[in-house]
């Protein structure tokens, strides 16, 4: 007997079964259906990410001569800032939770998600929110800004994202922990999992930004002594924007490849119960976020003194790369015990999955003091490694469960295309700033280094990597729009159970 | 002779309100711990004065023409607990079907919550600081702040569950004991801030 994994739609209907554009229109306002809200998220990520690879190509070009400027120099502080703020909340967060949002029910054979009010609150929330941000940045706000009012709007706008993302998380931990139809949770797909993982990162760390963010506002406000105004904002909450704190919002990216790797070899996950730990030494971040600093290992004096310097970067740097390791590990290992294949959704998720490991590995190695790494385009490198290694994850998760959501399944082989497409862009808008590192361009300017030889070359690079992934996005945004029109074709990833 | 198959007992459900306050009430946890973190941190950090005895040296953090008012504190600390005690009655009477003392136990519940709204605003009128000279004072009003915004969700927490046993879905216990334990989370909370924020200073 073969079984969907899809469950019924439930009685929130989704928009497009209305008719007319306003119908349509009303009915995606108030809709509280998971696809169409994890949809949603998806859409506006793939928003986020043009602003993202716009601003990298622009940053790209300026780098490449860093004495002409064709930005103000007095914007350069708002547009990195900027780009990682999008890089983090505009792209990674609403992609991951949206593709959660979109297929857990579907991963659970469950109607819809638990509190889907909560999950729509979250959505509008976030939209909101992230729309705040860009216009504070717009006004001269943002940190570094000129302009108090929009400084304020800036942290108004940011706490909103904060609150909206860990509200979306509730609403996933509740489905998983509610919705699991009998199944301990050790049995429920692995991308279950990995979405519960990342809720309770995202709940318990999310917080702690939102309470820096009100001490910052507070004093931005009346005294501006105890935080230091506008200039010092990246300074206190630059963490939640930084290594290893991204691994909790991509988390899910493990679970669509464990997921991806079972389905595509149709059989078994072996040591599946080791798989499950690895996601979840992904959490051990959480004891790094809440620390709210960096922790760089450097040799101390005395042997006592070295071992304090490495037991913490030990614990906040090394260990969180256990996560994707393992799981990389056992998915070539479930591959070879099944038939081994290649399908899109597994291409697209290990390739993601591999440039978020090269991400974390990039920030452990920034992380030692010997090397001189921090403060250098290095650290921006590890973040574009992990974000656009999301995206390609979530272009394997959509491909996995597109066939049991929406009932529409992508072309196998046009994906595989396009996610190498999105992988020589990843390596493109990253591996050369790493180089760049070690040759010690400053992160966070654009002017007043020294561009000559191989280091302005590399920004020129970097700049071509993020069009490409401009280029790849769109790609699969009309992928999925022509598979939407085309003929239906047959789900290569549907989920077969014996009888 | 075989005995009689016996029928499948009913699924323990897992209750989603629970789950869901459970998480949210962590969120809250954090929220209120990071910011006593970085209280104590702050604190820590702060530079030294000579005390009032005229020998010793203590952190110059908490001014000296400051005082905190530590019976409106510690009584609001007591009120919370009498919260807990009328939420967790709400939850007893419940189970035992007896709506009218659930009813009575969530309206006490509610207006214990709003004396303590009360207590807090009585508190900040006390203690006098303007906010507009240092860290402490900065950090004392968005601590504070923001433990008074947690105590208000609560509160409407309370409005709502007595809201829906007036509307006759009492026999939800979901609700009730997911209230109790938001109740316990936030009497926790405060507990923590009393401590650092009023006993501590």
């Amino acid at each position: 007997m073969s079984i969907s994994v899809s469950g019924a739609p439930s009685g929130a209907t989704p928009s497009s079964l209305a008719t007319s554009p306003l119908q349509r229109l009303a009915g995606w306002l108030t809709t509280i259906h998971h696809a169409t809200l994890g949809g949603s998220l998806l859409v506006a990520s793939a928003v986020w990410l043009v602003v993202v690879t716009a601003i990298g190509v622009v940053l790209g070009f300026e780098r490449f001569d860093a004495g002409g400027t064709v930005v103000d120099a007095d914007a350069f502080v708002q547009l990195f800032s900027l780009h990682r703020f999008a890089l983090v909340f505009g792209v990674a967060g609403p992609a991951m939770l949206g593709l959660v949002v979109w297929s857990l029910p579907a991963q659970l054979q469950a109607a819809n998600l638990s509190l889907p009010r909560l999950a729509a609150f979250g959505w509008w929330s976030w939209l909101v929110g992230s729309a705040i941000v860009l216009v504070s940045y717009l006004g001269n706000g943002g940190p570094g800004g000129g302009d108090a009012q929009y400084v304020e709007t800036y942290l108004l706008g940011l706490g909103i994202v904060l609150v909206a993302l860990a509200v979306i998380a509730v609403s996933v931990a509740a489905t998983v922990l509610t919705r699991r139809n009998g199944r301990a949770l050790g049995e429920v797909p692995v991308g279950a999992f990995a979405a519960l993982v990342t809720a309770l990162g995202l709940v318990l760390t999310l917080p702690v930004a939102l309470g820096t963010i009100i001490y910052v506002w507070l004093d931005y406000v009346n005294a501006r002594v105890a935080f230091g105004g506008a200039d010092l904002i990246d300074a206190w909450l630059g963490w939640v924007v930084r290594e290893p704190h991204t691994l909790l919002v991509v988390v899910p990216a493990l679970g669509v490849l464990a997921d991806a790797v079972v389905r595509t070899a149709k059989g078994r996950q072996p040591l599946r119960g080791v798989v499950l730990v690895g996601v979840g030494i992904s959490l051990s971040v959480v004891a790094s976020s809440v620390t709210q600093q960096a922790h760089v290992f450097a040799l101390g004096d005395t042997p006592t003194g070295t071992l304090q310097s490495f037991v913490p970067y030990a614990l906040f740097n090394l260990v969180p790369l256990l996560a994707p390791l393992i799981v990389v590990l056992l998915s070539l290992l479930a591959l070879r015990a099944g038939t081994p294949g290649i399908s899109g959704a597994f291409v697209a998720a290990f390739l993601g999955v591999g440039m978020i490991f090269t991400g974390l590995v990039g920030s452990a190695a920034m992380h030692l003091d010997a090397l001189g790494l921090v403060g250098t385009v290095f650290g921006e490198a590890t973040l574009v490694y992990v974000v656009y290694g999301a995206v390609l994850t979530a272009i394997g998760g959509i491909t996995l469960h597109a066939g049991s959501v929406t009932g529409r399944a992508l072309p196998d082989g046009k994906v595989v295309l396009i996610a190498l497409l999105g992988f020589v862009a990843t390596v493109l808008a990253s591996l050369p700033h790493y180089v760049a590192g070690f040759l010690d361009q400053p992160a966070n300017a654009a002017t007043g280094f020294d561009d000559s030889g191989l280091v302005g070359v590399t920004n020129l690079i970097v700049a071509l990597g993020h069009g490409l992934m401009l280029l790849t996005v769109l790609g699969f945004i009309g992928l999925v729009i022509a598979s939407r029109r085309g003929e239906v074709l047959s789900d290569r990833y549907r989920l077969v159970q014996p009888a | 002779m075989t005995a009689p198959a016996l029928t499948a007992g009913p699924t323990r459900r897992t209750s989603t309100v629970f789950v869901a306050t459970a998480f949210v009430a962590a969120g809250a946890a954090m929220l209120m711990g990071s910011m006593l973190a970085m209280w104590l941190d702050f604190r820590a950090k702060a530079p030294t004065r000579v005390a009032s005895d005229g020998v010793s040296l203590i952190k110059d953090w908490l001014k000296s023409d400051v005082a905190i008012p530590e019976v409106a504190a510690t009584t609001l600390m007591i009120t919370f607990v009498i919260a807990c005690v009328m939420a967790q009655w709400a939850v007893y009477s419940a189970r035992r079907g007896d709506k009218s003392h659930t009813k009575l136990a969530l309206g006490i519940t509610m207006f214990t919550g709003l004396a303590i709204v009360n207590a807090q605003i009585a508190l900040w009128m006390q203690i006098d600081l303007v906010l507009r000279n240092d860290a402490y004072e900065t950090m004392f009003y968005a601590i504070t702040g923001t433990m008074m915004a947690i105590i208000v969700s609560a509160v409407v927490y309370s409005f709502v569950a007595m809201f829906r046993v007036l509307a006759g879905r009492g026999a939800d216990h979901d609700v009730l004991r997911a209230h109790a334990l938001y109740w316990y989370a936030v009497t926790g909370m405060f507990a923590a801030l009393w401590f650092v924020v009023y006993v501590q200073k």
